[in-house]
């Protein structure tokens, strides 16, 4: 409720020398004064239809005449161009008694020591002020309430719905009918303050319609509900709870459950709008240094005040950010200054840019970035908690993009306001972490700027200009259609193909072994998914797959299988090694130690050298010295230095790992997947001219060996010869189109090539066009 | 990569310093010059096991003095970039832009804007396959 109230004027949120309509709160003013704009608001307020009266309104009880504050955005709704200057009367009155009575009900309201409730799903310090809030809203006895319980409260059925639908048309853009309404017996203070929030609420919700569209919206309403728009106020405007106050109570009711059971046992005869004066008067007004006195001392360079006119030309936008919620401030500040920096792109490709569109809908709150998910705003969806999508907000902006650049050593204004008045907002009140918070977090408009303004002048390059716009294009495309990355717990689980030719084969096995005899793996990898459909527990049939989609580049769906090979023989060595060679290629230390020294342990000749306790954690040494004792026993079995080869690997002892390898090549000189793995691991030791020469010897064992062609490309690359690199991609993906690691990497080398005209068909995965382009 | 240098992997368990102790002997051959002269700056790089931000680990890839080494940047880098450690493989390897990953809110960025704008997948030797 704290910040709903808050942004919105609920009652509760009224500040002594403040009028209590909808738009006098602590937040409203201290973004006014931000802002520098009061003045100017009281003007145009006086300008809007149905609101001639609404400085007048203000009641006896409360101390002189406030300024007309109003919500953040709605300020903004005209008066673009005009650079109103900064009343200096306003800015004195963060000095004058009324301000620091303002700041004294705040602090007293964060500092006084209530028994917090529990409030399920609220951060512990955001219960407390909550609850205090509340407590000083309904927490008087009904007897000591200096004002009777009102009586001639209209339905509220009538009126609730009425106003829903009026809400409601937001939604459709339609216009909204007058009706004529039964009688509802509403007071002038009720009819004052629903004429008040409509206006306001109006100008909000129909922010994309124009202004004189929300007017005729908002006296259909007035109208229906016989409210004159130049109703003035007669009676103390505070002090009655309406009908109308019920229903912007309502969204926040039904968010906090506890709240609702308070509401439901307390009657609500309170005095709303009073609850900061009676802090002030149970505890006196206060010295204490307040954020305020610093804010003001900040602020003499009237930077942000600037700031914020300078965006003026993105107004009617933002007055649309309230019904973000307040969370979505954060949002949609940066990303506003964001959208005016790239609007003045001239460039056209900026200018149709999806991402400028996304951005502009960041900006007016359409699209929402939660829990980087991008969703639709809730500017069309009123009925939606607020307090609740403040909530969502909260926990999600900390995570999100741009949260980082608050962090000090900014260049660009390392001395933003919103961090001095963090900063200083925690000095003076330990309570931290509350709404104030969020405040601090405003920096994130500096990147916008920063970055912004290095779009602007083109600091990034044309190229890498359309690389972001991309990127967000399709982040945008993406989160459009919903599309989920496969998520990482599936990365053990078997993909299989969607359509096989294989399966109903009479011997899917033998045919596979065939293929892959021939060196067709794509297809032997459908031979041999139909036999593990068929046969779920062969061995075999998951081995020589697993192998098959290493040798295919594919360590992923490898690794899967192989796992299901050992699980239908769990000493089958060659799985074993299979394990711990695609999890080395993973980089997985652990799981790749595991499975080799469970070779070791499964080994008719070396098992006994293993010791038969359970290790939680290997050691690479041990299992290595293991090894070598083995080396040892049987110095010619070219296994032993194979696996060798592969432990070394993964310690990075790439030249023991080099001399194991062809030590096992002497011994086995016709095999085509340790001449790979000697090449790889001279490539990964920054000897890739070597390691051309041992992968063109694995080629010309088996030609097929898509893994080889692969590892050709990366050795080109990592030499810097990116022509040739790109041909070994592209031979490689024409044998096997589903590497998604050679796609990437094909990709990466046609841009440091300079050839991005290919790039198109890399996304498209046009393996024609780029054979074309690069036969080998 | 001469085996007396500490490696930068050495007692951590992230993928992504496995990585890191690739691209210093990467940058130790003639593409390291490369990218001195084409990047020529220095990232600092936090990498959280799960997490950005919890249990991270520094790097810093040095495109200036080309070195790598583990801990925090000496002097100040140019950029700072904070991932998870499967991101940042996915980073390094191609399979997601770092814009993208920025976006995604996989990648966070402090320091010069230009600096990070250089930050690419081109500068990671890709792993060979065993």
């Amino acid at each position: 409720m704290a910040l709903r109230d808050l942004v919105m004027g609920g009652s509760g949120c009224a500040v002594p020398g403040n009028d209590g309509s909808s738009s006098s709160n602590p937040l409203g003013g201290f973004a006014d004064s931000i802002l520098g704009s009061a003045s100017k608001t009281q003007e145009r307020l006086r300008e809007m239809p149905g609101l001639t009266g609404s400085r007048q309104q203000n009641g006896p009880q409360f101390g002189p005449t406030g300024p007309l504050t109003s919500l953040p955005g709605s300020e903004l709704d005209s008066g673009q161009g005009s650079q109103a200057q900064v009343p200096p009367e306003f800015l004195g009155r963060f000095q004058d008694g009324d301000a620091r009575e303002f700041v004294d009900a705040w602090n007293q309201a964060l500092d006084r020591q209530l028994p917090p409730p529990q409030l399920p799903g609220l951060p512990r310090h955001n219960e407390v002020a909550l609850f205090r809030e509340f407590e000083s809203i309904y927490g008087q006895e009904p007897g000591t309430s200096n004002v009777p319980p009102v009586f001639d409260a209209p339905p509220q059925h009538v009126l609730s719905g009425f106003l829903r639908s009026f809400v409601d048309s937001s939604r459709t853009n339609a216009p909204f009918p007058a009706v004529r309404l039964p009688e509802l017996g509403l007071s002038h203070a009720d009819k004052s303050r629903i004429r008040d929030r409509s206006s306001i609420m109006g100008r909000h919700i129909f922010a994309d319609r124009g202004d004189a569209f929300a007017d005729s919206q908002v006296n259909a309403l007035l109208q229906s509900l016989d409210i004159e728009g130049n109703l003035r106020t007669q009676g103390p405007l505070a002090g009655q709870l309406s009908e109308f106050e019920q229903l912007w109570k309502e969204g926040y009711a039904q968010s906090t459950p506890v709240q609702q059971r308070q509401i439901g046992h307390q009657p609500l005869v309170s005095l709303p709008d009073q609850w900061a004066n009676d802090f002030q008067s149970q505890y006196g007004p206060q010295t204490a240094p307040s954020w305020v006195d610093e804010f003001h001392n900040q602020q003499d360079g009237d930077q942000w005040a600037q700031q914020f006119q300078q965006q003026q030309g993105q107004i009617a936008a933002r007055a649309r950010f309230s019904h973000g919620g307040m969370g979505n401030l954060n949002a949609m500040e940066p990303t506003h200054a964001l959208v005016q920096t790239l609007s003045q792109n001239q460039d056209p490709k900026f200018q149709n840019s999806k991402f400028l569109q996304f951005v502009s809908k960041m900006s007016r709150g359409e699209l929402i970035v939660d829990d980087n998910q991008v969703k639709p705003g809730v500017a069309n969806q009123l009925s939606n908690s607020w307090a609740d999508e403040f909530q969502q907000q909260h926990t999600a902006l900390p995570e999100t993009w741009a949260a980082e650049f608050t962090a000090g050593e900014h260049m660009h204004r390392g001395d933003t306001w919103a961090e001095d008045f963090g900063r200083t907002r925690h000095e003076a009140v330990s309570t931290s972490d509350d709404w104030v918070d969020e405040f601090s977090k405003l920096g994130v408009r500096d990147w916008a700027d920063e970055f912004g303004d290095q779009v602007a002048k083109g600091a990034f390059g044309d190229e890498s200009n359309s690389s972001w716009l991309e990127s967000y294009d399709k982040f945008v495309e993406e989160q459009v259609k919903g599309e989920q990355r496969v998520p990482q717990s599936s990365r053990f689980v078997y993909q299989f193909a969607d359509q096989n030719p294989y399966v109903g084969h009479p011997n899917p096995l033998k045919e596979g072994q065939d293929l892959f005899r021939r060196g067709l793996l794509s297809e032997a990898v459908l031979a041999l998914e139909a036999e593990v459909l068929k046969n779920p527990d062969n061995s075999e049939g998951w081995r020589l797959l697993g192998i098959t989609h290493a040798e295919n580049d594919d360590d992923r769906q490898a690794i899967a299988s192989m796992v299901k090979a050992r699980d239908a023989d769990p000493s089958n060595l060659e799985v074993l090694l299979a394990l711990g060679v695609s999890h080395t290629n993973e980089l997985e230390q652990q799981e790749a130690l595991r499975y080799l020294r469970g070779w070791l342990q499964h080994h008719p000749k070396y098992g006994m050298l293993v010791p038969h306790d359970v290790v939680d954690r290997l050691n690479h040494a041990e299992v290595a010295n293991l090894f070598n004792e083995a080396a040892q026993m049987a110095p010619e079995d070219g296994d032993v230095h194979t696996v060798l080869g592969v432990l070394y690997n993964l310690s990075r002892d790439y030249d023991k790992a080099i001399a194991s390898f062809q030590t096992a090549l002497q011994l086995k000189p016709r095999d085509y997947s340790l001449w790979n793995k000697l090449g790889a691991t001279q490539a990964n030791s920054a000897r890739s001219a070597d390691a051309i020469y041992a992968y063109q010897e694995a080629l010309d064992l088996k030609p097929n060996y898509v893994r080889a062609w692969s590892n050709m490309g990366i050795g080109y690359a990592n030499q810097g010869q990116y022509e040739e690199s790109i041909r070994y991609y592209v031979r490689a993906l024409a044998m096997n189109p589903k590497a998604d690691n050679a796609w990437q990497y094909l990709r990466i080398s046609l841009s440091c090539a300079s050839r991005p005209d290919l790039l198109d068909a890399c996304e498209r995965r046009d393996l024609e066009a780029l054979q074309k382009e690069y036969p080998l | 990569m001469a085996s007396s240098e500490r490696s930068v992997a050495e007692g951590s368990k992230l993928k992504s310093a496995q990585l890191l102790d690739l691209v210093k002997a990467h940058l130790a051959t003639d593409a390291g010059k490369d990218l001195q002269q084409k990047i020529g700056y220095t990232y600092q790089i936090n990498i959280a096991p799960k997490k950005i931000g919890i249990d991270e680990e520094s790097f810093v890839v040095d495109l200036k003095n080309l070195k790598v080494y583990k801990g925090k940047c000496e002097g100040k880098p140019d950029a700072t970039f904070s991932f998870a450690d499967d991101d940042f493989m996915a980073v390094s390897s191609g399979s997601i832009n770092p814009q993208m990953a920025f976006v995604r809110g996989k990648m966070k960025i402090k320091g010069s804007m230009s600096a990070a704008q250089k930050f690419t997948p081109d500068i990671f030797p890709k792993p060979s396959k065993l």
